[in-house]
């Protein structure tokens, strides 16, 4: 295994982590807060890092996908650990632990917090963590592709990795370029979004930090009620700009080019705009009929809908407290999750579209025993390695999803709080039900259960199979080998 | 010192072209890698999704699934605003349907590759009447360089510029020949004929050598001279000169075909061996001069027969690689014969460089390199064009040929007081028809061409010389 483009590829991420912990220092600046310097020095220690990593030139830029699923794997846990560091040192967040738990949240754009009062944070450390969403949402290495000059085709096997979704297209032939225009697209509408929070009239930081949230789809509030204390129309354009981001962002690139007709012929943005209307209905429904106002209920329903099937996880209301219907449904929706090709997690709506089409295909051939039928997404067939690599990329996310619930069970909280929390983070969600319901937090849980849920959220962000490749021996081996081998050859 | 602040000396930006490619064969798959190296947008089709996927996996391209020919798969892929679309699939009237609809549908550039007798004939015709910028024939012009080769046999390796005024000849230096041990500079007084030596290949490395530069037995050099004159070269340095005069080929394929065709027109005599009965036939008809044997080509007892020891050239062209490196390898065993193979795909290059072959001719590579002169002379800029381009020594040298359109910063100036880039060699300049082997009072004119080696890549302009 070429371990040294790896090597290469972690300095790198480090370097711009560092340049990137820039921003919370110049907020800590804004507010006079003495924790910027825990920022600062985590930055200089990762640029140090950084450039030791980059120093050496690798010698071949070859990048098979097993590189590159490394790559990414060993980039997002090395990213988390020194994102953590800050709100250790300053002393925000007392436990390691802890701190980790909350900046893997972060740029795994899940949401999920361990702490009891948020308001209590710096504005530097708030911003920090919304920040970690919105680096989180696109993806890492997607924003190294596109300002880095990495020579070679071979990196598609980098985005590969860290995109969500069963297949990874490009949208023009260069893979810088794409990476390029996803970024735009991504920067664009964040910055659309926040001018419109505050036309709004939400403060400057409010609309910045939430803005950031809604765009990678990650659920950090920086309120304690996260965003039930916000007016109505700051609510709508949340619940708009979650639903917009969770769409496969293949979609404005064919609006941006004008080939309106295509974009709105995507099969997977058609059901994902069909399961949140029908989902949004039934629970405006249920709402009414337990006497709530209808602008009310369509506001509240629209945003709980919105915000969990995009994976975001911010609430406006307490729906724990809501009908048993309305709680299965939200539950139903952490695994349906976003588009592919959105910032959005969970099982993806496209994967779902094709277990469909292959639970149907399977039926009529009990029917027709001989028949031929190929699946079709947006009149194209699916090759078969595709399907297969869906049916067993949702039983391997079945077989993480009932070890985790187990693993966290020994502790003794119910079985609604046990399946939810591991359902809300591995589909990066942020709040379940019961003891983790939208007012409450994951501080609660052992040392050993929140390294299971980190470990949870890392694979659910990077669709497991990247992140489980580590713990392949073969992996390991081949690095370790290669190194003897490097160092006998310079013996002699 | 100030020449960044001279708009006439600034270079525009090199912007890639957007190039679609369809059929992902050995010949698409050449042109991706080094369309892709050149930094051009490159998508290709093809029906076969694995192939596809393959490809796109190495390369930093797109790939589509479909049938080229077809509009909206050519909508897909973006037809409207790409410069060219080149066509190499299996069947040469896909290559040419596809063309034709792109022509419709975008403005832009096409070539198709034909391979079929019976349309290469038309060619121009059809290239013509369709638009097209250009009609390949790999198996032509593989045939057309066995066939330079067989015209001078001690050469490995022949290529032709200025439109066949001035050939590049690559050979080896024999132990004891009178080269060895010489220094270039000396090589115009002791032979006194005009010739350049523009390249050498020595344990693998290949220089670009000055005049102190000192030859060697075993070095494979390439030298630039007017055609007379490097037949005349040759005999005196004591190789033969003269043509072969009858030459065995095995198998009869379509290159096969061309290869006799060319022979025969100029008098040597051909013998075919093929193992398909009802192609014999048709040989027979096509080519009623040539012996054609009905037979296996790889039955030593065959070959003997119909005097393998005896036969002064021979050509496997059979479709198996394999065949025609064994082939190869037992005919220079039991006879002397000048012997020509060809090689189709090259997956283990750095073996077949170790064998003893002689000459190699690698039609993906010749088609390959006519279409990269064609998309390099596209982007260039108008004061200079791209005529010819070689690749040279394994992809390491390029030997390019520009034709001078405009005054630039390059004409008119004694080339002694050019400021060249290093490993830059001018190996002639054509003035009307007159082949002129520069030394450092002679300049560039308006309406020359010139051609320069180089172990650059990417020369778009003749102003890139420059350093």
């Amino acid at each position: 295994m070429n371990s040294s483009i790896i090597r290469f590829v972690l300095g790198y991420v480090l370097k711009m982590e560092a340049v990137l912990m820039l921003l919370p220092c110049i907020v800590a600046v804004l507010y006079r807060e003495q924790t910027g310097f825990a920022y600062l020095l985590v930055a200089a220690v990762s640029m140090a890092f950084g450039t030791l990593m980059t120093i050496k030139k690798p010698k071949s830029h070859v990048f098979y996908l097993k590189e590159g699923c490394v790559a990414t794997a060993l980039s997002w846990i090395f990213l988390s650990f020194f994102g953590a560091l800050p709100f250790w040192i300053s002393g925000e967040i007392p436990s390691l632990i802890d701190a980790l738990f909350e900046t893997v949240s972060g740029f795994t754009t899940t949401g999920s917090s361990i702490l009891a009062d948020v308001e209590a944070l710096s504005h530097c450390a708030l911003f920090w963590r919304s920040f970690t969403h919105w680096i989180g949402g696109m993806g890492v290495l997607v924003f190294l592709l596109a300002v880095i000059p990495l020579s070679g085709g071979s990196h598609i096997n980098l985005m590969r990795a860290e995109s969500p979704g069963p297949s990874v297209g490009k949208l023009v032939p260069k893979i810088k370029y794409t990476a390029q225009i996803l970024y735009i697209i991504y920067f664009g509408m964040t910055i659309v979004e926040i001018v419109l929070l505050l036309i709004s009239r939400m403060p400057a930081f409010d609309a910045i930090t939430l803005s950031f949230g809604t765009a990678g789809t990650g659920g950090f509030g920086i309120k304690g009620d996260s965003l039930a204390s916000y007016t109505a129309l700051q609510q709508w354009i949340v619940t708009i700009f979650m639903i917009l981001f969770g769409v496969n962002f293949n979609a404005y690139y064919l609006i941006l080019f004008r080939k309106f007709k295509k974009a709105l012929q995507m099969e997977e943005v058609r059901a994902y705009f069909a399961i949140i209307f029908v989902a949004t209905a039934i629970i405006t429904g249920s709402l009414v009929g337990g006497n709530m106002q209808f602008f009310d209920a369509l506001r509240h329903a629209a945003f709980q809908v919105g915000s969990i099937i995009t994976t975001t996880g911010y609430a406006t209301v307490n729906f724990d407290a809501w009908s048993q219907t309305c709680r299965a449904i939200l539950v139903l929706l952490m695994f349906v999750g976003a588009c592919a090709g959105s910032t959005g997690g969970g099982i993806k709506v496209s994967r779902f579209i094709v277990m469909v089409k292959t639970m149907i295909k399977e039926l009529n051939s009990y029917i027709h025993p001989k028949s031929v039928k190929k699946i079709k997404m947006d009149d194209k067939p699916i090759e078969h390695e595709v399907v297969r690599s869906i049916n067993v990329y949702f039983i391997t996310f079945m077989i993480i999803f009932v070890a985790s619930v187990i693993a966290i069970s020994f502790e003794g909280h119910d079985l609604v709080t046990n399946f939810t929390a591991i359902a809300a983070t591995i589909n990066n969600i942020g709040p379940g039900l019961s003891m983790v319901g939208p007012d409450c937090n994951f501080g609660f849980f052992s040392d050993f259960s929140k390294l299971v849920i980190i470990f949870d959220m890392l694979a659910g962000r990077l669709e497991l199979f990247p992140l489980l490749i580590l713990f392949h021996p073969a992996i390991w081996k081949e690095l370790f080998t290669q190194k003897i081998t490097m160092r006998r050859k310079k013996k002699f | 010192m100030f020449s960044f602040m001279n708009p006439g000396k600034s270079k525009p930006a090199k912007k890639g072209l957007k190039i679609i490619i369809v059929g992902c064969g050995k010949v698409g798959t050449t042109l991706v890698e080094q369309l892709s190296k050149e930094g051009h947008d490159i998508i290709i089709i093809d029906k076969n999704a694995k192939k596809v996927q393959e490809i796109a996996n190495i390369y930093d391209i797109m790939g589509i699934v479909g049938n080229g020919a077809s509009y909206s798969v050519q909508m897909d892929a973006g037809i409207e605003d790409t410069d060219l679309i080149i066509s190499v699939t299996e069947s040469d009237e896909l290559n040419l349907l596809c063309c034709t609809v792109a022509k419709q549908v975008g403005d832009c550039a096409a070539i198709a590759r034909v391979r079929t007798p019976d349309y290469s004939k038309e060619a121009g015709y059809l290239r013509e009447k369709l638009g097209l910028a250009m009609i390949i024939n790999p198996e032509l012009e593989a045939a057309r360089e066995a066939a330079r080769i067989l015209f001078l046999p001690s050469a490995l390796e022949v290529n032709s510029f200025a439109h066949g005024q001035a050939e590049l000849i690559k050979f080896a230096i024999p132990a004891g020949n009178i080269l060895d041990g010489l220094q270039i500079a000396e090589l115009r007084g002791k032979i006194e004929t005009n010739i350049l030596v523009c390249g050498v290949e020595r344990d693998g490395e290949v220089h670009i050598p000055s005049g102190d530069f000192i030859l060697q037995q075993g070095d494979v050099i390439s030298v630039v001279a007017s055609r007379k004159i490097a037949r005349e070269f040759l005999s005196h340095i004591g190789f033969e000169t003269k043509q072969v005069k009858n030459t065995m080929i095995i198998g009869g394929g379509k290159a096969a075909y061309y290869l006799a065709k060319n022979l025969l027109d100029v008098g040597i005599d051909v013998k075919i061996i093929e193992s398909n009965k009802e192609r014999c036939e048709e040989l027979s008809i096509l080519l009623p001069k040539a012996i054609i044997i009905n037979g296996d080509g790889t039955d030593q007892e065959l070959l003997r027969e119909e005097g393998l020891p005896y036969v002064e050239s021979f050509v496997p062209l059979t479709g198996i690689d394999e065949e025609n490196i064994l082939l190869t390898l037992h005919t220079r065993q039991v006879s002397k014969a000048k012997v020509i193979t060809k090689i189709n795909r090259i997956n283990f290059k750095d073996v077949i460089a170790k064998l003893d072959l002689g000459s190699v001719i690698y039609p993906r590579y010749i088609t390959s390199e006519a279409i990269i002169a064609y998309v390099r002379a596209r982007q260039a800029s108008l004061d200079s064009n791209i005529e010819t381009l070689y690749h040279m020594f394994d992809h390491r040298v390029e030997a390019i040929e520009f034709r001078v359109y405009e005054e630039s910063a390059v004409t008119n100036i004694p080339l002694k007081d050019l400021a060249l880039k290093k490993d830059l060699l001018f190996c002639f300049i054509n003035r009307n028809g007159a082949i002129i082997l520069p030394n450092g009072q002679d300049s560039i004119q308006v309406g020359d061409t010139v051609m320069v080696v180089t172990t650059h890549t990417g020369f778009n302009d003749l102003r890139d010389i420059l350093a």
